[in-house]
């Protein structure tokens, strides 16, 4: 069944494309051992491995496929004893229905355009408070003005963008005392996530990061482990409320924490280390320790975030800034 | 405090384990005009016994490139509050005070944050804040082995005034609003350089009245705000002459006349002509801007290289450099060695306060102070004493930049 979760658009990429495997599973067309890999499968369904990962996610809580000892997810139920079938998807007939097709490659365009400017967006903020002019946004990326207005809503649900007085679209700025507004935010919502998300939460992905944290040391960065932090443990929380909350929250934080990134920061690694002691309670299953732990971070994590912030001054963002954003400061 | 991740133990010096060097190695140091003045380059030739390269770059560029560039110097010198942008940019390695020969005889304004218990708490970023490397490798005031700056070369900064506009017989009345006043018109400048000139705008802005800070030492967006729009409206009304970015410039203003009062540095004070019968250092009864200058280690630094650095740093603090700095009116961290490397007419001038019974030499040898005369402000204990803020890297640093930038493009667009 697809769920229509997006009010303002279409269903989710990921629930396509668990649809689509799903209903190839209990087809038959795909076959009970046979090793589902997501690099595949995202260029079957022309998207990126995120939302593919969140597929196979659904697919194993729904029991319909599990991990193995090797890479990918087996088609095959608790118990069932299967020896790992390896051929490329696409090899496969898998049957596709018309109008999960239709709905993949209109959501295709329509993410592409999406994510070229959530990322034109988020690298403006820390450069100040810039204007997105409709027009100009429609035809710099070539597309309708309906895209645009879209495009404009998701950005707005997603916590990067507002209206102000004039009712135009308003892009930052990041300062200091927003970048730790939002991190007290964060502090309050995540670990009370956590706390109700511990019957959810999925111990196969802490210990597969905790052993690669062990295995990798100071080569894993703190983003994909914050990443891993929400998917796997906060944003199990049996409240989609708060989990909306939080991550709208966060986006604008990830946000400039890329942007910095981009722009040669060295990388935070306290925030690496702190992780580290964070999976390795929560490991242990120990949730609420783990959660006081979120919240102690999350507050040593503002203030160096206002620090790395201070360095930004020196970068002009002149060459960096896309030619639909209009400062509103001008000179 | 030992951090084993950074083992730079003196008694197992790195050089040992270097390859021999064939050519003699060369420091190169970063650095500004503050410091890097012709007598002190030929001084450090004379004294060390290496070569000693410098590169001197204004203080936005050199702060920039100590950051983005640290594989380009060796020793960075510049000031404490650059330090929130390249420490943080991870371009600089922790200095082990095991190693500085003075350290101990650094004084409290530099670790403690004041030069006695009956000073000033100036407002902004004490060196202190961001003296000691703290576990994480973050800065702080709590004292630990390493440090992230040698500090050095100091000084208490007010701005000079034409006395022609503002009367003589001032003193006890000089206050930073004068950098707003209705008198000087069109014949004021200020400093370019965010850190620093924002605040003697805000001084400004406070004293006339105009806007009261929470925390002048580190504004928050509306208040940054609120005086980059006085600031604007001042400048729409015509009062702006020019901005400067260094002694140099500083000086050329007053000697072409072209302002009536300005944000100044020491050294642009001497060189003045006959115009430093009219232009003069205020003493403000709300206190100095502060500003503290040192020394730092490029990250990249190892082996014999390292060890020359810290000599060179070693040497900054041994007392001659530290005369030369003195006639340009600059303090430094440990007195008691320049004390030595001065005349005791010259000491009791620049650090005592007291009148020059001689002309007395600037530190290119030219006279710099006529005799009879007497320092602005009184002595060193004096002066330090009565610090209101500190050059400061606040934390809405990146949004207080843009917004400087836009004004000061106005102003220079004005002024051409």
């Amino acid at each position: 069944m697809i769920r229509s979760a997006d009010k303002f658009t279409m269903p989710r990429r990921y629930e396509l494309i668990s649809s689509v495997i799903r209903n190839n599973i209990l087809n038959g067309r795909l076959p009970p051992g046979f090793v589902l890999l997501e690099g595949p499968i995202a260029s079957l369904t022309q998207s990126s491995r995120a939302p593919v990962q969140a597929a196979l996610r659904i697919l194993e809580q729904e029991r319909l496929v599990r991990r193995f000892p090797g890479r990918g997810y087996l088609v095959a139920r608790d118990g069932e004893a299967v020896e790992p079938l390896r051929r490329d998807i696409r090899e496969l007939d898998l049957q596709i229905s018309g109008e999960i097709d239709e709905a993949l490659q209109n959501r295709g365009t329509w993410e592409m355009v999406y994510d070229a400017v959530e990322e034109a967006v988020a690298s403006c903020l820390i450069f100040g408070e810039f204007r997105i002019i409709e027009t100009e946004l429609g035809a710099h990326l070539g597309v309708s003005r309906t895209v645009v207005r879209d495009v404009l809503s998701r950005l707005h649900e997603s916590g990067l963008i507002r209206k102000n007085q004039s009712s135009h679209w308003i892009a930052g700025p990041l300062t200091a005392a927003s970048v730790r507004n939002l991190f007290a935010i964060r502090a309050i919502l995540e670990p009370a996530a956590l706390r109700i998300a511990e019957p959810f939460i999925d111990y196969v992905e802490v210990d597969r990061v905790l052993r690669s944290l062990e295995a990798e040391g100071d080569d894993l960065e703190a983003e994909a482990l914050d990443l891993v932090l929400m998917e796997a443990c906060i944003a199990r929380a049996p409240n989609p409320e708060l989990v909306d909350a939080i991550t709208r929250n966060r986006m604008p934080l990830i946000a400039a924490n890329r942007a910095l990134t981009r722009l040669g920061l060295p990388r935070d690694r306290i925030a690496m280390r702190d992780h580290a002691s964070l999976f390795g309670l929560l490991a242990q299953k120990q949730i609420v320790p783990a959660a006081e732990l979120l919240g102690r971070y999350l507050d040593m994590m503002a203030e160096r975030s206002v620090a790395r912030l201070k360095i930004v001054a020196i970068v002009s963002e002149t060459s960096l800034i896309a030619p639909y954003l209009t400062p509103t400061q001008q000179n | 405090m030992l951090y084993l991740s950074r083992p730079m133990s003196p008694r197992h010096p790195q050089s040992l384990a270097s390859p021999a060097v064939i050519r003699p190695p060369t420091l190169r140091v970063l650095g500004t005009s503050i410091t890097i003045i012709d007598p002190i380059v030929a001084l450090a030739e004379a004294d060390l016994g290496f070569k000693v390269e410098y590169e001197v770059l204004d203080f936005i560029s050199c702060q920039r490139k100590a950051a983005l560039e640290p594989g380009a110097y060796d020793v960075y010198d510049q000031c404490f509050h650059n330090l929130d942008i390249v420490w943080f940019w991870g371009a600089l390695q922790p200095l082990d005070t095991w190693r500085l020969d003075k350290w101990d005889e650094v004084s409290d304004l530099t670790k403690r944050g004041r030069i006695s218990r009956h000073g000033w708490q100036g407002h902004g970023d004490a060196p202190v804040k961001k003296l000691y490397v703290q576990p994480g490798d973050s800065l702080g005031s709590d004292p630990s082995r390493y440090i992230s700056m040698l500090p050095t070369v100091h000084n208490l900064d007010s701005f000079g005034y034409d006395i022609g506009v503002f009367g003589s017989g001032n003193r006890n009345r000089e206050s930073w609003a004068w950098l707003l006043d209705p008198r000087a018109k069109g014949r004021i400048a200020l400093v370019d350089e965010p850190a620093i000139g924002i605040f003697d705008a805000a001084l400004a802005a406070e004293a006339s009245g105009a806007i009261t800070f929470r925390d002048i030492g580190n504004l928050d967006v509306e208040e940054i705000d609120a005086l980059m729009d006085l600031l604007e409206e001042k400048r729409q009304q015509g009062y702006f002459r020019a901005v400067w970015r260094d002694a140099e410039e500083a000086r050329r203003l007053v000697l072409d006349g072209r302002t009536s009062v300005q944000s100044m540095w020491s050294p642009a004070y001497w060189g003045l002509g006959d115009a430093d019968r009219r232009f003069v250092e205020s003493v403000p009864v709300e206190g100095y801007r502060a500003w503290h200058g040192g020394i730092s280690l490029s990250h990249h630094l190892s082996g014999r290289l390292l060890d020359m650095a810290y000599e060179y740093m070693n040497w900054w603090l041994s007392g001659r450099p530290g005369a030369v700095m003195a006639r340009q009116g600059y303090y430094m961290s440990v007195a008691g060695t320049v004390r030595h490397a001065l005349a005791d007419d010259e000491w009791a001038y620049w650090y005592g306060g007291e009148e020059a019974i001689r002309d007395l030499p600037g530190p290119d040898g030219e006279i710099a102070v006529r005799a009879g005369s007497r320092r602005a402000g009184g002595s060193y204990w004096d002066r330090a004493n009565r610090i209101a803020v500190w050059n400061t890297v606040m934390d809405e640093h990146n949004y207080a930049v843009r917004a400087w930038s836009r004004f000061v493009a106005r102003v220079r667009a004005d002024a051409s």
